[in-house]
Protein backbone atom coordinates (compact mmCIF):
# COMPACT_ATOMS: atom_id res chain seq x y z
CA UNK A 1 0.00 0.00 0.00
CA UNK A 2 2.69 2.33 1.30
CA UNK A 3 4.91 1.59 -2.18
CA UNK A 4 1.30 2.32 -4.18
CA UNK A 5 1.35 5.85 -2.25
CA UNK A 6 4.81 6.42 -2.72
CA UNK A 7 4.22 5.95 -6.86
CA UNK A 8 1.31 7.97 -6.80
CA UNK A 9 3.22 10.90 -5.59
CA UNK A 10 5.52 10.27 -7.18
CA UNK A 11 3.53 10.37 -10.77
CA UNK A 12 1.67 13.67 -9.09
CA UNK A 13 5.52 15.22 -8.96
CA UNK A 14 6.65 14.22 -12.36
CA UNK A 15 3.26 15.36 -13.82
CA UNK A 16 3.52 18.75 -11.83
CA UNK A 17 6.89 19.16 -12.84
CA UNK A 18 6.17 18.92 -16.68
CA UNK A 19 3.38 21.23 -16.19
CA UNK A 20 5.67 23.65 -14.83
CA UNK A 21 8.15 23.20 -17.49
CA UNK A 22 5.31 23.43 -20.05
CA UNK A 23 4.82 26.70 -19.30
CA UNK A 24 5.03 29.37 -21.73
CA UNK A 25 8.23 30.94 -21.74
CA UNK A 26 10.62 33.85 -23.97
CA UNK A 27 13.57 31.48 -23.86
CA UNK A 28 15.51 32.19 -27.10
CA UNK A 29 12.82 35.08 -28.40
CA UNK A 30 13.38 38.13 -28.73
CA UNK A 31 12.78 40.03 -25.87
CA UNK A 32 8.99 42.55 -26.00
CA UNK A 33 10.11 46.42 -26.03
CA UNK A 34 9.24 48.86 -23.29
CA UNK A 35 9.12 52.21 -22.41
CA UNK A 36 8.58 52.97 -18.86
CA UNK A 37 8.90 55.87 -16.51
CA UNK A 38 11.76 55.63 -13.75
CA UNK A 39 11.67 56.81 -9.88
CA UNK A 40 13.99 59.64 -11.28
CA UNK A 41 10.88 60.65 -14.10
CA UNK A 42 13.11 59.46 -16.57
CA UNK A 43 11.86 57.24 -19.41
CA UNK A 44 13.66 54.12 -20.41
CA UNK A 45 13.14 52.19 -23.27
CA UNK A 46 14.67 48.81 -23.03
CA UNK A 47 15.96 48.26 -26.72
CA UNK A 48 17.81 51.59 -26.31
CA UNK A 49 20.53 48.96 -24.14
CA UNK A 50 20.83 46.63 -27.39
CA UNK A 51 24.68 45.76 -27.49
CA UNK A 52 24.53 45.21 -23.25
CA UNK A 53 23.45 42.26 -21.63
CA UNK A 54 20.67 43.26 -19.77
CA UNK A 55 18.65 41.87 -16.69
CA UNK A 56 15.10 42.63 -15.98
CA UNK A 57 13.78 42.10 -12.49
CA UNK A 58 10.33 42.32 -12.43
CA UNK A 59 9.43 42.92 -8.87
CA UNK A 60 6.39 43.94 -6.06
CA UNK A 61 6.61 45.25 -3.10
CA UNK A 62 4.26 43.09 -1.88
CA UNK A 63 6.50 39.52 -2.62
CA UNK A 64 8.42 39.09 0.14
CA UNK A 65 11.45 37.83 -2.10
CA UNK A 66 11.58 40.92 -4.01
CA UNK A 67 13.04 42.33 -0.61
CA UNK A 68 16.00 39.78 -0.69
CA UNK A 69 16.45 39.93 -4.05
CA UNK A 70 16.87 43.34 -5.13
CA UNK A 71 19.92 44.32 -2.45
CA UNK A 72 21.29 41.27 -4.11
CA UNK A 73 20.81 42.64 -7.58
CA UNK A 74 22.34 45.79 -6.51
CA UNK A 75 25.57 44.21 -5.02
CA UNK A 76 25.94 42.72 -8.71
CA UNK A 77 25.42 46.07 -10.81
CA UNK A 78 27.72 47.73 -8.57
CA UNK A 79 30.46 45.07 -9.97
CA UNK A 80 29.30 44.51 -13.41
CA UNK A 81 28.09 47.59 -14.30
CA UNK A 82 31.18 48.32 -15.81
CA UNK A 83 31.87 45.37 -17.85
CA UNK A 84 28.59 46.30 -19.60
CA UNK A 85 25.67 44.71 -17.52
CA UNK A 86 22.67 46.80 -17.72
CA UNK A 87 19.88 46.18 -14.99
CA UNK A 88 16.31 46.96 -14.97
CA UNK A 89 14.25 46.80 -12.05
CA UNK A 90 10.78 46.63 -13.18
CA UNK A 91 7.66 47.08 -10.51
CA UNK A 92 4.21 45.56 -11.26
CA UNK A 93 2.37 47.21 -8.17
CA UNK A 94 -1.02 48.64 -8.94
CA UNK A 95 0.03 51.04 -6.42
CA UNK A 96 2.16 53.45 -7.88
CA UNK A 97 2.51 55.77 -4.68
CA UNK A 98 3.08 53.10 -2.37
CA UNK A 99 5.55 51.15 -4.91
CA UNK A 100 7.66 54.36 -5.43
CA UNK A 101 7.88 55.11 -1.52
CA UNK A 102 9.05 51.34 -1.78
CA UNK A 103 11.56 51.71 -4.38
CA UNK A 104 13.02 55.24 -2.95
CA UNK A 105 14.22 53.21 0.39
CA UNK A 106 15.27 50.38 -1.36
CA UNK A 107 18.24 52.83 -2.57
CA UNK A 108 20.13 51.18 -5.57
CA UNK A 109 22.37 51.88 -8.02
CA UNK A 110 20.17 50.20 -10.86
CA UNK A 111 17.22 52.45 -12.45
CA UNK A 112 13.64 51.32 -11.02
CA UNK A 113 10.39 51.34 -13.05
CA UNK A 114 7.43 51.30 -12.65
CA UNK A 115 4.39 49.74 -15.27
CA UNK A 116 0.69 50.32 -14.09
CA UNK A 117 -0.73 49.04 -17.42
CA UNK A 118 0.33 45.20 -17.00
CA UNK A 119 0.64 45.20 -20.51
CA UNK A 120 4.30 43.96 -20.25
CA UNK A 121 3.35 41.48 -17.22
CA UNK A 122 1.63 39.80 -20.44
CA UNK A 123 4.26 40.21 -22.83
CA UNK A 124 6.64 38.77 -20.40
CA UNK A 125 4.42 36.12 -19.45
CA UNK A 126 4.67 36.81 -16.09
CA UNK A 127 3.85 33.62 -13.77
CA UNK A 128 4.76 34.69 -10.24
CA UNK A 129 6.96 37.78 -8.59
CA UNK A 130 9.24 38.06 -8.58
CA UNK A 131 10.49 36.80 -12.10
CA UNK A 132 14.05 37.57 -13.45
CA UNK A 133 15.06 38.09 -17.34
CA UNK A 134 18.38 37.86 -18.60
CA UNK A 135 18.84 39.28 -22.27
CA UNK A 136 21.90 38.97 -24.52
CA UNK A 137 23.35 41.54 -26.66
CA UNK A 138 21.25 41.21 -29.58
CA UNK A 139 17.88 41.59 -27.14
CA UNK A 140 17.07 37.59 -27.22
CA UNK A 141 15.98 36.15 -23.88
CA UNK A 142 18.68 33.71 -22.72
CA UNK A 143 17.82 32.91 -18.63
CA UNK A 144 15.01 33.20 -16.61
CA UNK A 145 14.20 33.11 -13.08
CA UNK A 146 10.84 32.91 -11.11
CA UNK A 147 10.69 33.60 -7.60
CA UNK A 148 13.81 34.12 -5.87
CA UNK A 149 16.01 32.04 -3.23
CA UNK A 150 19.42 32.22 -2.05
CA UNK A 151 22.18 31.41 -4.07
CA UNK A 152 20.02 32.31 -6.97
CA UNK A 153 22.49 35.21 -7.19
CA UNK A 154 25.18 32.61 -8.21
CA UNK A 155 23.27 31.23 -10.73
CA UNK A 156 22.70 34.91 -12.24
CA UNK A 157 26.54 35.27 -11.84
CA UNK A 158 27.29 32.51 -13.64
CA UNK A 159 25.17 33.24 -16.81
CA UNK A 160 25.51 37.03 -16.83
CA UNK A 161 29.65 36.23 -16.85
CA UNK A 162 28.79 34.16 -19.90
CA UNK A 163 27.01 36.50 -21.66
CA UNK A 164 29.21 39.44 -21.05
CA UNK A 165 32.18 37.14 -22.83
CA UNK A 166 29.66 36.64 -25.94
CA UNK B 1 -0.14 49.41 -60.90
CA UNK B 2 -3.41 47.63 -58.68
CA UNK B 3 -2.93 46.10 -55.71
CA UNK B 4 -3.85 42.83 -57.01
CA UNK B 5 -1.44 43.27 -60.05
CA UNK B 6 1.07 43.75 -57.48
CA UNK B 7 0.75 40.84 -55.41
CA UNK B 8 0.87 38.51 -58.70
CA UNK B 9 3.78 40.29 -59.49
CA UNK B 10 5.54 39.69 -55.87
CA UNK B 11 4.83 35.91 -56.57
CA UNK B 12 5.79 35.68 -59.63
CA UNK B 13 9.34 36.92 -58.57
CA UNK B 14 9.25 35.23 -55.65
CA UNK B 15 8.94 32.28 -57.57
CA UNK B 16 11.67 33.09 -60.00
CA UNK B 17 13.75 33.57 -57.15
CA UNK B 18 12.98 30.45 -55.57
CA UNK B 19 13.83 28.89 -59.28
CA UNK B 20 17.04 30.59 -59.43
CA UNK B 21 18.11 29.42 -55.31
CA UNK B 22 17.18 25.96 -56.90
CA UNK B 23 19.37 26.17 -60.33
CA UNK B 24 22.07 27.68 -57.90
CA UNK B 25 22.30 24.18 -56.22
CA UNK B 26 22.94 22.44 -58.75
CA UNK B 27 26.70 24.53 -59.67
CA UNK B 28 27.38 24.32 -55.15
CA UNK B 29 26.97 20.64 -55.53
CA UNK B 30 28.52 20.24 -59.34
CA UNK B 31 31.84 22.05 -57.25
CA UNK B 32 31.40 19.86 -54.12
CA UNK B 33 31.49 16.74 -56.43
CA UNK B 34 34.12 17.61 -58.69
CA UNK B 35 35.83 18.61 -54.99
CA UNK B 36 35.74 15.75 -54.27
CA UNK B 37 36.75 13.61 -57.41
CA UNK B 38 40.82 14.67 -56.51
CA UNK B 39 39.86 13.64 -53.17
CA UNK B 40 39.10 10.38 -54.32
CA UNK B 41 41.97 9.90 -56.48
CA UNK B 42 44.73 9.24 -54.29
CA UNK B 43 42.39 5.78 -52.69
CA UNK B 44 43.27 4.37 -55.85
CA UNK B 45 47.41 4.54 -55.40
CA UNK B 46 46.48 3.74 -52.15
CA UNK B 47 45.32 0.51 -53.19
CA UNK B 48 47.96 0.16 -55.45
CA UNK B 49 50.31 -0.06 -52.62
CA UNK B 50 49.84 -3.19 -52.39
CA UNK B 51 51.20 -4.28 -55.84
CA UNK B 52 55.13 -4.26 -56.68
CA UNK B 53 57.24 -0.99 -56.01
CA UNK B 54 57.26 -0.57 -59.99
CA UNK B 55 53.71 0.02 -60.14
CA UNK B 56 53.24 1.79 -57.36
CA UNK B 57 55.55 4.78 -58.55
CA UNK B 58 53.38 6.16 -61.42
CA UNK B 59 50.17 6.38 -59.49
CA UNK B 60 52.02 8.16 -56.55
CA UNK B 61 53.37 11.09 -59.10
CA UNK B 62 49.84 11.69 -60.48
CA UNK B 63 47.76 13.34 -57.72
CA UNK B 64 50.42 16.14 -56.53
CA UNK B 65 50.14 17.19 -60.61
CA UNK B 66 46.05 16.40 -60.51
CA UNK B 67 46.27 18.64 -56.85
CA UNK B 68 47.06 22.04 -57.99
CA UNK B 69 44.54 21.82 -61.06
CA UNK B 70 41.94 20.87 -58.65
CA UNK B 71 42.69 23.54 -56.21
CA UNK B 72 42.94 26.51 -59.07
CA UNK B 73 39.54 25.61 -60.29
CA UNK B 74 36.97 25.96 -57.63
CA UNK B 75 37.75 29.81 -56.63
CA UNK B 76 36.70 30.76 -60.51
CA UNK B 77 33.31 28.66 -60.06
CA UNK B 78 32.37 30.15 -56.78
CA UNK B 79 33.58 33.36 -57.85
CA UNK B 80 30.75 33.61 -59.93
CA UNK B 81 28.71 31.91 -57.78
CA UNK B 82 29.40 34.60 -55.08
CA UNK B 83 28.56 37.21 -57.82
CA UNK B 84 24.69 35.19 -58.15
CA UNK B 85 24.18 35.02 -54.96
CA UNK B 86 25.35 38.67 -54.20
CA UNK B 87 22.58 39.01 -57.18
CA UNK B 88 20.02 37.38 -55.66
CA UNK B 89 20.13 39.15 -52.35
CA UNK B 90 19.78 42.26 -54.01
CA UNK B 91 16.43 40.58 -55.31
CA UNK B 92 15.62 39.27 -52.28
CA UNK B 93 16.06 43.42 -50.99
CA UNK B 94 13.87 44.67 -53.52
CA UNK B 95 11.39 42.09 -52.76
CA UNK B 96 11.36 43.11 -49.62
CA UNK B 97 10.92 46.65 -49.79
CA UNK B 98 8.11 45.99 -52.27
CA UNK B 99 6.14 43.76 -50.11
CA UNK B 100 6.77 46.80 -47.24
CA UNK B 101 4.94 48.89 -49.02
CA UNK B 102 2.38 46.40 -49.97
CA UNK B 103 1.59 45.62 -46.89
CA UNK B 104 1.43 49.31 -45.91
CA UNK B 105 -0.98 49.91 -49.03
CA UNK B 106 -3.45 46.84 -48.26
CA UNK B 107 -3.39 47.68 -44.38
CA UNK B 108 -3.35 51.29 -44.65
CA UNK B 109 -5.04 51.82 -48.07
CA UNK B 110 -4.43 55.60 -48.98
CA UNK B 111 -8.16 56.13 -48.95
CA UNK B 112 -8.43 55.50 -45.21
CA UNK B 113 -4.87 56.15 -44.16
CA UNK B 114 -4.17 58.74 -41.91
CA UNK B 115 -0.80 59.76 -40.61
CA UNK B 116 0.40 61.47 -37.86
CA UNK B 117 4.04 63.49 -37.25
CA UNK B 118 5.85 65.04 -34.26
CA UNK B 119 8.19 67.23 -34.54
CA UNK B 120 9.46 70.07 -31.95
CA UNK B 121 11.91 73.25 -33.08
CA UNK B 122 14.05 74.91 -30.17
CA UNK B 123 12.63 73.17 -27.12
CA UNK B 124 14.20 75.59 -24.70
CA UNK B 125 10.90 76.15 -23.11
CA UNK B 126 9.56 73.05 -22.98
CA UNK B 127 11.18 69.15 -22.22
CA UNK B 128 8.81 66.75 -24.03
CA UNK B 129 8.41 63.62 -22.21
CA UNK B 130 4.76 61.88 -23.30
CA UNK B 131 1.82 62.69 -25.85
CA UNK B 132 -1.35 61.26 -26.24
CA UNK B 133 -3.26 61.17 -29.22
CA UNK B 134 -7.29 60.57 -29.04
CA UNK B 135 -8.99 60.58 -32.62
CA UNK B 136 -13.25 61.00 -31.97
CA UNK B 137 -12.54 60.67 -28.12
CA UNK B 138 -10.82 57.53 -28.25
CA UNK B 139 -7.11 57.40 -27.29
CA UNK B 140 -5.23 55.64 -30.21
CA UNK B 141 -1.89 55.93 -28.79
CA UNK B 142 0.11 56.78 -25.98
CA UNK B 143 3.60 57.91 -26.51
CA UNK B 144 7.00 57.87 -23.80
CA UNK B 145 9.74 59.98 -24.91
CA UNK B 146 13.17 58.81 -23.79
CA UNK B 147 15.91 61.57 -23.33
CA UNK B 148 17.20 60.15 -26.70
CA UNK B 149 14.19 60.42 -28.51
CA UNK B 150 13.57 63.80 -27.98
CA UNK B 151 17.05 64.78 -28.53
CA UNK B 152 16.33 63.33 -31.87
CA UNK B 153 13.81 65.92 -31.87
CA UNK B 154 15.48 68.27 -31.11
CA UNK B 155 18.37 67.77 -33.88
CA UNK B 156 15.50 68.24 -36.90
CA UNK B 157 13.99 64.80 -36.57
CA UNK B 158 10.46 63.88 -37.75
CA UNK B 159 8.42 61.26 -36.09
CA UNK B 160 5.71 58.89 -37.33
CA UNK B 161 3.67 58.74 -33.91
CA UNK B 162 0.75 56.91 -35.60
CA UNK B 163 -0.71 54.96 -38.92
CA UNK B 164 -4.37 54.37 -38.81
CA UNK B 165 -7.35 53.60 -40.81
CA UNK B 166 -10.46 56.65 -40.60
CA UNK B 167 -13.85 57.08 -42.44
CA UNK B 168 -14.19 59.57 -45.14
CA UNK B 169 -15.91 62.43 -43.21
CA UNK B 170 -15.48 64.63 -40.38
CA UNK B 171 -12.94 63.60 -37.38
CA UNK B 172 -11.49 65.41 -34.25
CA UNK B 173 -8.44 64.79 -32.78
CA UNK B 174 -6.77 65.81 -29.73
CA UNK B 175 -3.48 65.86 -28.84
CA UNK B 176 -2.44 65.71 -24.83
CA UNK B 177 1.66 66.71 -24.44
CA UNK B 178 3.18 66.29 -21.16
CA UNK B 179 6.79 67.31 -20.23
CA UNK B 180 8.73 70.25 -18.03
CA UNK B 181 8.03 73.48 -18.81
CA UNK B 182 9.29 77.24 -18.45
CA UNK B 183 11.40 77.14 -14.99
CA UNK B 184 11.39 72.70 -14.83
CA UNK B 185 7.67 72.77 -13.81
CA UNK B 186 4.97 69.86 -14.68
CA UNK B 187 3.40 70.88 -17.85
CA UNK B 188 0.55 69.89 -19.40
CA UNK B 189 -1.22 71.01 -22.65
CA UNK B 190 -3.51 69.83 -25.16
CA UNK B 191 -4.13 70.94 -29.02
CA UNK B 192 -6.84 69.95 -31.09
CA UNK B 193 -8.36 69.67 -34.71
CA UNK B 194 -11.35 69.26 -36.46
CA UNK B 195 -10.46 67.77 -40.02
CA UNK B 196 -12.30 66.82 -43.13
CA UNK B 197 -10.79 63.23 -44.13
CA UNK B 198 -11.20 62.78 -47.83
CA UNK B 199 -10.60 59.94 -50.28
CA UNK B 200 -6.57 60.38 -50.19
CA UNK B 201 -4.24 60.07 -47.01
CA UNK B 202 -4.12 62.62 -44.47
CA UNK B 203 -1.03 63.49 -42.80
CA UNK B 204 -1.20 65.63 -39.83
CA UNK B 205 2.12 66.89 -37.69
CA UNK B 206 2.03 67.87 -33.83
CA UNK B 207 3.92 70.79 -34.17
CA UNK B 208 6.01 72.04 -30.34
CA UNK B 209 7.67 75.65 -31.06
CA UNK B 210 8.82 78.06 -28.53
CA UNK B 211 7.05 81.33 -28.44
CA UNK B 212 9.41 83.32 -27.54
CA UNK B 213 7.65 86.65 -27.00
CA UNK B 214 5.72 84.93 -23.82
CA UNK B 215 8.49 82.51 -23.44
CA UNK B 216 5.68 79.75 -23.58
CA UNK B 217 6.07 76.89 -25.78
CA UNK B 218 3.24 76.29 -28.47
CA UNK B 219 1.22 73.34 -29.63
CA UNK B 220 -0.14 73.27 -32.82
CA UNK B 221 -1.49 70.96 -35.60
CA UNK B 222 -0.97 71.15 -38.57
CA UNK B 223 -3.16 69.65 -41.43
CA UNK B 224 -0.79 68.60 -44.44
CA UNK B 225 -3.00 68.59 -47.09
Amino acid sequence: MRRLLLAASLALGAALTSSMAAAPTLLGKSAPDFVLKGLDGRNLRMSEFRGQVVLVNFWARWAGDSREEIPALDRINTTYQRAGLVILGVSVDEDLARAREFAGAMKVSYPLLFDTGADIGKEYMLQKMPMTILIDRSGVVRYSNVGFKRGDERAYLDHIRELLRE
Amino acid sequence: MSPKIRVVSIIVRGLLLACAWAALGAPAFTAASTAAAPAAAPAAPASAATTPASGTAAPAQAPPAAAPAAADAPPTEFKTLDQEVQGLKKDVIDLNKDLFVLEEELLFPANTQVALYVSMDVGTFFALDSVTVKIDNKEVKNYLYTAREADALLKGGVQQIYLGNLKVGKHELVAFFTGKGPTDRDYKRGATINFDKGVGAKYLELKITDRVAKHQPEFAIKDWE
